[in-house]
């Protein structure tokens, strides 16, 4: 099974809806432990994301996952600017001009997103960041995939896993960004950050699983 | 955006990118920095905001910045916070190499940052002095204020020039060896000495603070100027910048050997070996500190922390003491690190802040090692940043000494998998039951690796975070040598590393059915081949590996780690132990052997300015003959039953030895069973006069033992840990020859314990001196017997007294290598 460059540009949309349904959600999460822009600031990224799409479609891989980074890292404005936008960026060096990707190639891509987000950020696992919702699902994708896993189903687990993570960073205390000012004050609030990484796998899983397994 | 400012004439001058979340506060900042300039040229770009109204920073906007400011004189950014930081690393990854190369983020305060910075450069500054401009642009606001800041405390020089500026040379840059050598050299002296990174434009930070200049961030080649205050400030600055004109001591290990980043998922080979078995993980969670721990009165708190930590000093120093024994003293140095930071006194004063505050002694610790170790970690030299894992390591032993938590136990048997280690946990591993470690982080050249290489536990590093995701109990089959790692290998691999596994056995096992024998040269010559040892443990592996004797026993281990010297009783039954594990063969006890450069808490010593010149060895112990005296009884009550060689140790004068043999008389006959038959007295030979007097010694020992380091390093002046000298500091100096070969004209049997007599290249010439005992690390013992056995001691009479004559340390080379007895092997 392939993820076709449609199913990338569905999983991109996919993502964007999420984060407009999820505005209120992501600002009230934020405004708890941080600076309360989060929704805005991701909505605003992925409006322009789409906009982007529906003015210059893409005609590989690489040039889609570019285009996002780079529209992300100019309209976001926030930490999350850079930190989407890298590994968007990352993900479009590691596919490739291509216009599809197979499950180990799509794993790839997802995992040198992950290592940019580590690069930029610097955070760790258990730090309360998006790492610690991407990192798992990235690792359960390729134990699935490496189990014999059909892509769909493999995504579909690697969404599980970064609920997962995102429900594990309410108890955490964080340790980066704004957030960190707040110290032990921070514990006991889900993490923003893990929670829009958390809806941009479940974007994957709804886009490539039911939709790609069909044909 | 490109907001205002012309070019300058021709474009020479350094350029500036503003990165702020506001478009309006960054203009007004360039406004500001405006009416300093009078109308000089500086090109000023503004990155900032989304848009006139909405707070961001955007990383496409700063790379047009930049590239707009770049006029081949290179770029200074300064940002506000949060964002701007990531936007503008960002933005730097984007440019092509040259262009970034041009390009300096400065973490000068954004305001006062830019009106320095931009006066630095219209007055003609080059890019690293205008980014250093920037970064001390808070110390006349601080100076003013008369409040230390938060981050460079009282310590802060306030305005002016440095007193001095040296340029950090080392490979590494100032990480935690030197950095700790900085820390100590200033504690020792009443002077206060701050340092700031000029390349970078940090802020000024105490010297006497290991957590503080490390993180200067000082990498190869930067800047660092010093400012000294106080009574001996002039002394302070000529010892610091000694210290940086020899690349502040640091030992050859690491500086050779530079830290390869791994990539993901290729292990590298660190320590040679093979082993297979099931993998284990020691689980890397942090130490729980309770969310709400109850708060005792701030008294209470303080005081269990400073138990705590000293519980954990113990340890650390029971850990370094083991390193210097495996490794030798440059490696052990690591640990020295570990614990300044137990004793940083900025760090403390931190902590007792927020204890102070109210809260409980482990939240407090746990949030101000939490930082510092975020400060190192973010540090881009990733040496640098690996000292942020010592950090958390020493960190974490207080906060388990605090909590009452253990850490379970570190050595399953099987594989470790683990994160990365730290130099404590390498060398507390348990080597009969850890086949090998598998890291998915971490370098060949990194203080763990080289403790896993000395302790001969294979080992490969850097294998990929996906190594951590293996289950505990998968077989795993390890190439230490190779840098192979193989995840539940088919039968096929398994068999061929067993193969390799067992032919290394094979070798080692032939070696040892014949280390037991004696070593006899091919004419008949028998050389003892002893061991170094420095605990029951130790002796215990050295009859294992076939010594013929311990010689050398470093009595040191009983006395180190620990706040009262052990007495008489615990002496002579650790003595004991140590000839019961050698099953009644000699050993060789040599009495207290330390000095300025190690002090014993117990046993104060006045700072020295050259601690290996200074009172060390036997000056040390009649200098305080209680100790001695002690020592000398436990040794006496053990040599009546055991044969016993005792030893003093860096013995210079007849007068020493004088004073130490009536000390040992007054012992004799407390112990009140007269003289014991089986005690023989020597010394050591480590200083060169008293090899050039070794007939004068003749008549009052009975035997000379030869410690090649300390007379290498005195004889030729030159420090083996010190880099710029260690060539010189070359054991097969015919100088040093020379020594030793008047040591064996005196008459009395002579040995030699230092690392040369575990060279297997050195044993022609050493047997053909006259030496007639080897002693050597015991995994070294059966390859320097078939050095012995594979010698004809004529041969090697003839080739010494020619490498006597010979005019450098390379010709003798040249002699072994022609050396007759060594075309067999």
């Amino acid at each position: 099974m392939t993820v076709e460059l449609a199913a990338l540009e569905r999983w991109i949309r996919g993502f964007a809806a999420l984060i407009g349904e999820n505005t209120a959600l992501l600002t009230r999460l934020d405004s708890a432990i941080g600076d309360a822009d989060h929704g805005a600031n991701m909505d605003r990224g992925m409006t322009a994301v789409v906009a982007a799409l529906d003015r210059e479609p893409p005609a590989s891989a690489a040039g889609l996952l570019k285009q996002v980074g780079m529209t992300l890292v100019s309209t976001v404005g926030g930490a999350s600017g850079p930190l989407y936008g890298t590994f968007f960026l990352r993900m479009a060096t590691a596919s490739g001009e291509v216009t599809s990707l197979d499950g180990p190639a799509f794993a790839k891509a997802l995992r040198a997103g992950l290592e940019g987000v580590v690069a930029r950020g610097k955070a760790e696992a258990g730090d309360k960041t998006m790492y610690d919702a991407l990192a798992p699902a990235v690792d359960e994708l390729d134990s699935a995939l490496a189990a014999g896993v059909p892509l769909g189903d493999a995504l579909g687990r690697a969404a599980e896993a970064a609920d997962r993570g995102r429900d594990a960073t309410v108890p955490m205390l964080a340790r980066k960004g704004r957030a960190s000012y707040l110290g032990e004050r921070s514990v006991g609030h889900q993490d923003p950050g893990a929670t829009s990484s958390a809806l941009l796998v479940g974007a994957a899983a709804a886009a490539v699983g039911p939709s790609a397994a069909a044909p | 955006m490109t907001d205002r400012q012309p070019p300058g004439p021709g474009g020479e001058t350094v350029g500036l990118v503003v990165v702020s979340h506001s478009r309006a506060l960054a203009r007004a900042a360039v406004a500001l920095a405006g009416e300093m300039l009078h109308g000089r040229p500086v090109r000023i770009e503004v990155a900032a905001g989304l848009d006139e109204t909405t707070f961001g920073t955007d990383a496409g906007r700063i790379l047009e910045a930049v590239t707009a400011a770049d006029r081949g004189s290179g770029v200074v950014v300064l940002m506000d916070l949060g964002s701007a930081v990531l936007s503008a690393e960002l933005a730097l990854e984007l440019l092509d190499d040259a262009a970034r190369e041009r390009v300096l983020l400065c973490p000068a305060p954004l305001v006062e940052g830019l009106v320095v910075a931009a006066v630095a450069a219209a007055g003609g500054a080059g890019r690293d002095e205008v980014a250093a401009e920037a970064g001390g642009a808070l110390a006349g606001k601080i100076s003013h204020l008369g409040v230390p800041a938060p981050a460079p405390p009282a310590d802060d020089p306030g305005p002016g020039g440095p007193d001095a500026v040296f340029t950090v040379t080392n490979p590494h840059g100032l990480h935690a060896r030197p950095a700790a050598r900085v820390v100590q050299a200033v504690r020792m002296l009443d002077a206060r000495v701050t340092l700031r990174n000029r390349t970078t434009g940090s802020a000024w930070v105490p010297a006497s603070s290991l957590s503080k200049v490390a993180t200067l961030g000082v990498l190869c080649g930067h800047e660092v100027e010093v400012r000294v205050g106080g009574a001996q400030a002039r002394e302070a600055l000529d010892h610091l910048l000694a210290l940086a004109a020899r690349d502040f001591d640091e030992g050859p290990a690491p500086a050779v050997e530079r830290p390869a980043a791994a990539p993901a998922g290729r292990p590298l080979p660190a320590s040679p070996g093979v082993g297979i078995g099931p993998a284990w993980s020691v689980p890397a969670t942090p130490v729980e500190v309770p969310v709400a721990p109850p708060a005792d009165d701030p008294a209470v708190e303080w005081r269990r922390l400073k138990e705590a930590i000293a519980t954990v000093r113990r340890a650390v120093q029971r850990i370094r003491a083991g390193a210097v024994r495996e490794v030798g003293e440059p490696a052990a140095a690591i640990f020295d690190a570990h614990l300044l930071l137990l004793d940083d006194a900025d760090l403390l004063a931190d902590v007792r802040a927020l204890v102070d505050g109210g809260r409980s002694a482990a939240a407090a610790w746990s949030a101000t090692l939490g930082r510092v170790g975020a400060e190192l970690g973010a540090l881009s030299d990733p040496y640098m940043a690996a000292r942020a894992a010592d950090v958390a390591a020493v960190g974490d032993q207080v906060l388990r000494a605090l909590l009452g938590v253990t850490r379970g136990d570190p050595s399953p048997t099987g594989v470790l998998v683990t994160g990365d280690l730290t130099p404590a946990e390498a060398a507390d591993l348990d080597r009969e039951r850890v086949t090998a470690v598998v890291q998915a982080f971490g370098s060949p050249s990194a203080h763990s690796a080289i403790l896993l290489r000395a302790r001969g536990i294979p080992a490969v590093v850097g294998a990929g975070a996906e190594v951590l995701g293996v289950a505990d109990g998968t077989l795993l089959a390890v190439d230490g040598g190779r840098g192979e790692v193989v995840v539940d290998p088919s039968a096929r691999v398994q068999e061929a590393f067993r193969e390799r596994a067992a032919d290394l056995a094979r070798r080692a096992a032939d070696a040892l059915a014949h280390a037991s024998s004696p070593a006899v040269t091919r004419d008949g010559v028998e050389v003892a081949v002893g061991a170094n040892v420095g605990s029951a443990d130790d002796a215990r592996a050295a009859a294992a590996a076939g010594a013929d004797l311990a010689g050398l026993v470093r009595t040191e281990f009983l006395f180190l780690g620990r706040d009262a010297a052990p007495d008489v009783d615990e002496q002579e039954a650790v003595y004991r132990g140590i000839a019961d594990a050698l099953h009644g063969r000699r050993i060789t006890l040599r009495t207290l052997d330390v000095g300025g450069d190690k002090p014993l808490g117990y046993l104060p010593t006045a700072p020295e300015a050259n601690p290996f010149l200074g009172v060390r060895g036997i000056r040390l112990s009649l200098a305080r003959p209680q100790l001695l005296a002690d020592q000398l009884l436990a040794v006496v009550r053990v040599a009546h039953d055991v044969p016993v060689d005792l030893m003093f140790p860096m013995v210079g004068t007849l007068d020493e030895l004088l004073a130490a043999r009536a000390l040992l008389d007054d012992a004799v006959t407390l112990a009140g069973r007269g003289a014991p038959a089986g005690l023989r007295v020597g010394i050591m030979v480590e200083v060169p006069a008293a090899a050039l007097k070794a007939r004068a010694f003749a008549p009052h020992v009975d035997f000379f033992s030869v410690g090649t380091n300390d007379l290498t390093q005195y004889a030729l002046a030159a420090e083996r840990g010190n880099d710029a000298v260690a060539a010189v500091a070359d054991p097969f100096d015919p100088g040093l020859l020379q020594l030793v070969g008047a040591v064996c004209r005196a008459g009395r049997p002579v040995a030699v314990c230092g690392e040369l007599a575990a060279d297997e290249r050195a044993t022609a010439l050493l047997v053909g001196l006259g030496v007639r005992e080897l002693s050597v690390a015991p995994r070294a013992v059966p390859g320097v017997k078939q050095a012995v056995r594979a010698l004809d001691g004529r041969e090697a009479a003839a080739t010494a007294a020619a490498a006597l004559d010979a005019p450098t340390a390379a010709a003798v080379r040249l002699l072994l290598e022609a050396e007759p007895s060594r075309g067999g092997r």
